[in-house]
């Protein structure tokens, strides 16, 4: 059933489609409206969950730890500082080993109040475990979503879907709505390997000791590199089923381009229209986009950017002190290769400032008519 | 079995930090330096009683309902539980802990119950080896002299006793009287000591019709002849008729042979004699009783019940008097005149001495004068072996008889004496306690063993001893936190208006239910009772319940466990413990 | 056996408590009277150490570690799971210290209770943060010695009072108790099992790592805590009906409970004087709610 619904309706029919059974959530703008939504169907029937509506974000992750340690399936969502207050359980959930999924809307970091899109709330939680995928559009949040049940129940680990604040959350776009019997097909209830189970008692989380973190920690590394090929299985099947596909990455007329864009997010769709504009001129720019980025998908961005001169990696984030986190990502996965792009690290975007056809046209200019980054960190529009 | 759980590898480990196994693989034992011990002390009321009882476990006994049991317990120790239950002065009620909670424990109410029991007599005997064979003689038939007997005769040996009265029993037969100790309850537990096979001889006097060169058959003599005659009152006109020493007075009315009591009776004397004689002559149809007594009730050695007794029977007690002539009319007694004391100094015997009021004189009128001042031994028959001291006959803590440093032994026989000929003690458990010391001592010495290892004379021996520390537990050893103040349950009395028109019994005993509230009240000191509050409060779950067993399924025997790997030696359960049952000793006296 | 106890035990020996800690006696009652289908979640405390290391457990019912301030929350979700997989009379017990009580996690317990979420919460306290060297809570009681209110400056502010906060909430059911009185505790937790809704619990649990007390006197300090109106023992139901649930047998004077321990030694009489005059004004208000609330109580 084709609807033309906002990003975070988008994800709520995701979530309802994949039979969550316990969500937990917290307002902030500018996720209010998955919950609310959710919060709709869990009063009406149309989604058999209990919605707990706990008082804080570090109780929200809390609660959705303990219902999925109890053995259900469980959601929430979340935003800029809602998923900075969740930071410590967030460690606790991907250490846990659950197999949570939350949606969080890329939104700045204040101080000041800044409500609109930036990638940094989700970039600075990279080290938590958990993984992150990024969608272009409402079509790939909802269907990121049932996805990420899938990948997370098979690797054990928790899984955070990533969508921009207003331009995915707030617009509305068509998207196709699949039956849910399909649905179950696909993803089959929750059954737990590991669970709170008083006729298989066990303690979990508790003290380990400096003779065994190490191994517990190698193993979500494990996890973790699984976590990829599973990505791929997945997605593939998930396309086999539904006719959309979904990969690590997305190579966009990358096969003969001399500069590649990097990009994630809505900007890709931005983007594209620009190659288009680029290669009908004759330029041979090629586009990829990130949608894992954990587990960084060493093999497929290394595959993706072989033999390509100059890559121009748009950071729609910041770590202040060094510079743009994709960028830095991308360059450390070339490293060592034996045709290294020279790579190009744009900031751009910040605290929801528009990124249009002519940011992007801008940024290939650049690096068209540089042999080099001029700097470590290449500011767009800034005022100067 | 190991709970450890040791990883090689990582794919030995779990996805993620669970556990998978118990705690029980750390044995916290290691950090202790103290560890707790159940070690039982002594009860007060053990170490009190003369006749060495083990109260405590009988009374837990009862608690279970196991009253049989319980009488069994009594009977290895004292086979005249009805007797005692009776007549016994209850030190055990004066030394108990649970006075200070609401009243002591009525042992005594207690020991009559199970005695009164309406079951089958038959008294244990003694499981014994290579008994030698070898037959003992007993010289008087009173509570030490049966007492013996009956360990004697439990054990496998052949026992005669010989009886200078017509009639068994001693003290107990012609001393007390039927209203406290009634006939049929003193000839049943007679008769079930006799029934285990001894040979009783009534009539034979020692020194009289039988002597030490009679009894070379057997190879151990004890003597148990107590303490048969009067002290006199040593005042003028004391022989004129109607002055009938105490004990005399006794033996008559208790023989049931005929006796006048004058309408006016004066007893003299502070003891049970003079209690007995008084009520005695009360349900003999006198008018007026009076004891003259020369100290104050303070002093007065008789029972305390005893006393108040005779007073509600309408018996009068005048204190610091005492007669110093006996006037007489016609060769008897019309009246006394007496003198009235004060109190001084403590005497010997601890007590304060009375002094005379000098010209304090005065005369009463009585019909019937009966000193009861206390008795001596008539210790003839021993002449020169055998050395006496301060009237009785000198022994050692094993029960021997002490040789006169002039006499040359003749007696090829161990000679043993106890009871009051012996001891100083004067009281029916102490006989019993005696003669079961020289049992003890007889059986030793018939097998050739050293007589070594006797405890003093007033410590109280058992046959079934416990392995207890000897600490005796008093109250402030007692937890209070788990007890409340609860009243004793005092037995039944018939009204003295009722009793003194015969010699039926005058206290009623106790019922079941009586029986059962007052042994609930016991602290049971320094003795586990399995009151589960160790169990209870140990917070490493390291106390565990040995299976089965109310506490008289074998008395001493420890009902719970520590288990030392785990036990930190915290100390609240010693701390906790009710009874003080639980020690806390250094852990290296106890690593190896 | 004179204990109206259960025989089971739910928790096993070789855990790491200090000898004579309260704590692991007032969680092998609760889990007693709770039985066998509970689901514990243990907040950062000393019971966190004291369920042993990975991979082994000291309790025989499932145990969830959580984060220091998720007492309240974890449970919400633990419920929710629990019944979501259709265990909808698993118990669900959050064991949490007076740090994880009163300070850093009250803001997710006041929350949870608010809901009236369906757990039991029980809060063993000993009245200090223990777990990490005897720091102040908001529980530490005035005058108490901890590392962080040393004796040149003892702690200056009154016990926060975590009953009332509880009642406030008019949750259906909130009570006091000790270790010394496990019937009554068990009794407590029984009663708490049986209701739908948020359930907290006050447990006073001597510790004499953090109070400088005997181990041996952990029960008698309990008791004497309850015997001189210290801590009452008392049950609160929807906010509104007060009852005590065990009376002194005689109101003893507060000093004999404090001079049994370390950290009051530095208390002059006249703080003493203090302590014991709080102590009757605050059980004397007791006393009335219970009997406004209909307990015969003699005059």
């Amino acid at each position: 059933m084709e609807k033309v619904i906002m990003g975070n309706h988008a994800v709520s029919y995701g979530v309802q489609l994949a039979r969550a059974q316990v969500i937990a959530a917290y307002p902030i703008t500018p996720q209010t409206q998955i919950v609310e939504i959710l919060s709709e169907f869990c009063a009406d029937g149309r989604l058999d969950a209990k919605f707990i509506k706990v008082e804080s974000e570090h109780s929200v992750m809390a609660a959705v730890v303990g219902a999925s340690m109890a053995g259900a399936r469980a959601f929430t969502a979340t935003s800029s500082h809602g998923l900075a207050l969740m930071h410590e359980v967030l460690h606790w959930a991907a250490g846990g080993r659950l197999p949570i999924v939350m949606a969080n809307v890329n939104r700045a970091m204040g101080p000041g109040w800044n409500v609109w899109t930036e990638q940094t709330d989700s970039l600075a939680q990279r080290d938590t475990g958990w993984m992150q995928f990024y969608c272009e559009t409402n079509q790939e949040a909802l269907d990121t979503v049932i996805q990420a049940f899938k990948i997370a129940e098979a690797v054990l680990l928790p899984v955070m879907i990533v969508l921009d604040a207003f331009v995915l959350s707030h617009t509305m776009e068509p998207v196709d709505i699949p039956d849910q019997a399909v649905v179950d097909g696909f993803l089959p209830l929750y059954e737990p390997e590991f669970k709170l189970d008083p006729g298989d008692p066990h303690a979990f989380y508790g003290l380990v000791t400096p003779d065994h973190y190490m191994e517990l920690r190698y193993k979500m590394h494990q996890a973790m590199r699984d976590a990829v090929q599973a990505t791929q299985r997945i997605g593939a099947q998930f396309g086999d089923v539904f006719g959309r596909p979904y990969d690590v990455v997305e190579k966009y007329r990358i096969e003969d381009a001399d500069i590649v864009l990097v990009t994630s997010g809505s900007i890709t769709s931005t983007a594209r229209v620009v190659v288009d504009a680029w290669r009908a001129n004759g330029h041979k720019v090629g586009l990829l986009k990130m949608r894992l980025f954990r587990p960084f998908p060493f093999e497929a961005v290394r595959e993706a950017l072989a033999g390509t001169r100059k890559v121009a990696v748009i950071d729609r984030n910041i770590s202040q002190g060094h510079g743009g986190i994709f960028a830095a990502e991308v360059k450390s996965a070339l490293y060592g290769a034996s045709q290294q792009p020279v790579l190009f690290p744009f900031i751009i975007g910040l605290g929801g400032r528009d990124v249009t056809p002519e940011s992007i046209h801008s940024i290939l200019n650049h690096t068209q008519s540089h042999d080099m980054p001029a700097e470590e960190s290449i500011w767009m529009e800034v005022k100067k | 079995m190991s709970y450890e759980i040791v990883f090689k590898t990582e794919a030995d480990m779990p996805l993620l930090p669970m556990s998978l196994g118990s705690t029980l693989y750390n044995k916290t034992g290691s950090w202790r330096y103290v560890r707790p011990i159940y070690r039982d002390k002594t009860s007060p009321c053990n170490h009190a009683c003369p006749a060495g009882e083990d109260i405590v476990t009988y009374l837990a006994m009862v608690t279970e309902g196991q009253y049989e049991q319980a009488r069994q317990t009594i009977l290895q120790e004292n086979p005249f539980p009805g007797v005692c239950g009776r007549v016994c002065a209850h030190p055990c009620e004066s030394e108990c802990n649970r006075a200070q909670l609401g009243g002591a424990i009525a042992i005594h109410s207690m020991e009559r119950f199970l005695a009164d029991l309406p079951a089958p007599r038959a008294l244990p005997r003694l499981e014994q080896r290579d008994v030698p064979d070898a037959r003992v003689a007993v010289i008087g038939s009173g509570p030490a002299g049966l007492s013996c007997a009956y360990q004697l005769v439990r054990s496998g040996y052949e026992v005669t006793v010989f009886e200078a009265l017509p009639a068994v029993g001693g003290m107990l037969r012609v001393g007390i009287p039927s209203y406290r100790l009634p006939r049929d309850v003193l000839n049943a537990e007679i008769e079930g000591i006799v029934s285990l096979g001894i040979e009783i001889r009534t009539g034979m006097r020692f020194g009289e019709d039988l002597g030490f060169e009679d009894l070379t058959d057997y190879r151990a003599v004890f003597l148990a002849v107590g303490q048969q005659r009067s002290l006199r009152l040593n005042v003028p006109g004391e022989d004129a008729s109607g002055v009938t020493p105490g004990v005399q007075f006794l033996r008559q009315v208790n023989l049931g042979q005929e006796i006048t009591v004058g309408p006016t009776v004066a007893v003299i004397g502070g003891g049970n004699t003079a209690m007995d004689a008084a009520r005695s002559a009360l349900r003999l149809g006198a008018s007026d009783v009076a004891v003259l007594y020369r100290r104050s009730r303070h002093e007065m050695p008789a029972i305390p019940d005893e006393v108040e007794e005779a007073e509600q029977e309408g018996i009068r007690l005048e204190f610091l008097t005492a007669p110093v002539e006996v006037l007489t009319e016609n060769g008897r007694v019309r009246g006394l005149r007496c003198v009235r004391m004060r109190l001084g100094a403590p005497d010997e015997s601890g007590r304060r001495r009375p002094e005379v009021i000098p010209g304090s004189d005065y005369t009463v009128d009585v019909d019937m004068v009966i000193p009861a001042l206390g008795q001596e031994a008539d210790l003839s028959f021993l002449g020169d072996r055998g050395q006496v001291e301060r009237g009785r006959i000198a022994i050692n803590e094993a029960g021997v008889m002490s040789r006169s440093p002039s006499g040359a032994d003749r007696s090829p026989q161990g000679v043993f004496a106890g009871g009051d000929a012996a001891t100083g003690f004067g009281t029916v458990a102490h006989a019993i306690g005696s003669g079961k010391r020289a049992a003890l001592a007889i059986d030793r010495y018939l097998r050739g063993q050293a007589l070594e290892g006797f405890p003093p004379l007033t410590a109280h021996l058992r046959v079934a001893p416990r392995d207890v520390d000897p600490t005796v537990v008093r109250f402030e050893d007692i937890n209070l936190a788990y007890f409340a103040e609860e009243p004793r349950t005092v037995q039944r009395q018939r009204p003295a208006a009722e009793r003194i028109k015969g010699f039926g019994e005058v206290n009623l005993g106790y019922s079941e239910g009586d029986a059962l509230k007052e042994a609930e009240r016991c602290f049971s000191c320094g003795v586990c009772n399995q009151c589960d509050t160790c169990w209870l409060f140990c917070p490493d779950v390291c106390i565990h319940r040995l299976d089965s067993g109310a506490p008289s399924a074998a008395p001493g025997r420890q009902a719970y466990e520590v288990d030392y790997d785990y036990c930190k030696g915290c100390g609240v359960c010693a701390e906790e413990c009710p009874r003080a049952a639980i020690v806390m000793e250094e852990e290296l006296k106890w690593r190896k | 056996m004179s204990y109206d106890v259960p025989d089971q035990e739910l928790m096993t020996p070789g855990h790491v408590a200090c000898p004579g800690c309260g704590a692991p006696m007032a969680v092998r009652y609760a889990l007693k009277a709770l039985g066998e289908d509970t689901v514990l979640i243990v907040v950062a405390s000393c019971w966190s150490i004291i369920a042993g290391p990975f991979p082994y457990s000291a309790v025989k019912v499932p145990l969830l570690h959580s984060l220091f301030a998720t007492g309240g929350s974890v449970a919400s979700g633990v419920k929710a799971g629990l019944e979501a997989r259709g265990l909808t009379d698993t118990t669900v017990m959050t064991l949490a210290g007076d740090g994880g009580t009163f300070d850093i996690g009250i803001q997710a317990l006041s929350a949870a209770v608010e809901r009236n979420e369906d757990f039991i919460y029980v809060c063993y306290d000993n009245e200090a943060y223990m777990n990490t060297g005897i720091q102040r809570s908001s529980a530490t009681p005035w005058g108490a010695w901890t590392t962080t209110t040393p004796v040149a400056h003892p702690k200056s502010q009154p016990k926060k009072d975590m009953v009332a906060i509880m009642a406030a909430h008019r949750i259906p059911y909130t009570a006091t108790a000790t270790v010394a009185y496990p019937e009554d505790l068990m009794r407590k937790v029984k009663k708490a099992k049986d209701i739908r809704g948020s359930k907290f619990l006050h447990v006073l649990s001597p510790c004499p790592s953090g109070w400088k007390s005997e181990p041996g006197q952990t029960v008698y300090l309990s008791r004497l805590a309850v015997e001189t109106c210290v801590f009452p023992l008392y049950e609160v139901e929807h906010g509104e009906e007060y009852r005590i649930t065990v009376w002194p047998r005689q109101k003893e004077p507060a000093e004999k409970y404090l001079r049994l321990q370390g950290r009051f030694a530095h208390l002059e009489p006249q703080e003493i004087r203090r302590i014991q005059d709080n102590v009757d004004r605050e059980w004397d208000k007791l006393v009335v709610k219970a009997r406004a609330s209909g307990q015969m109580i003699p005059q």
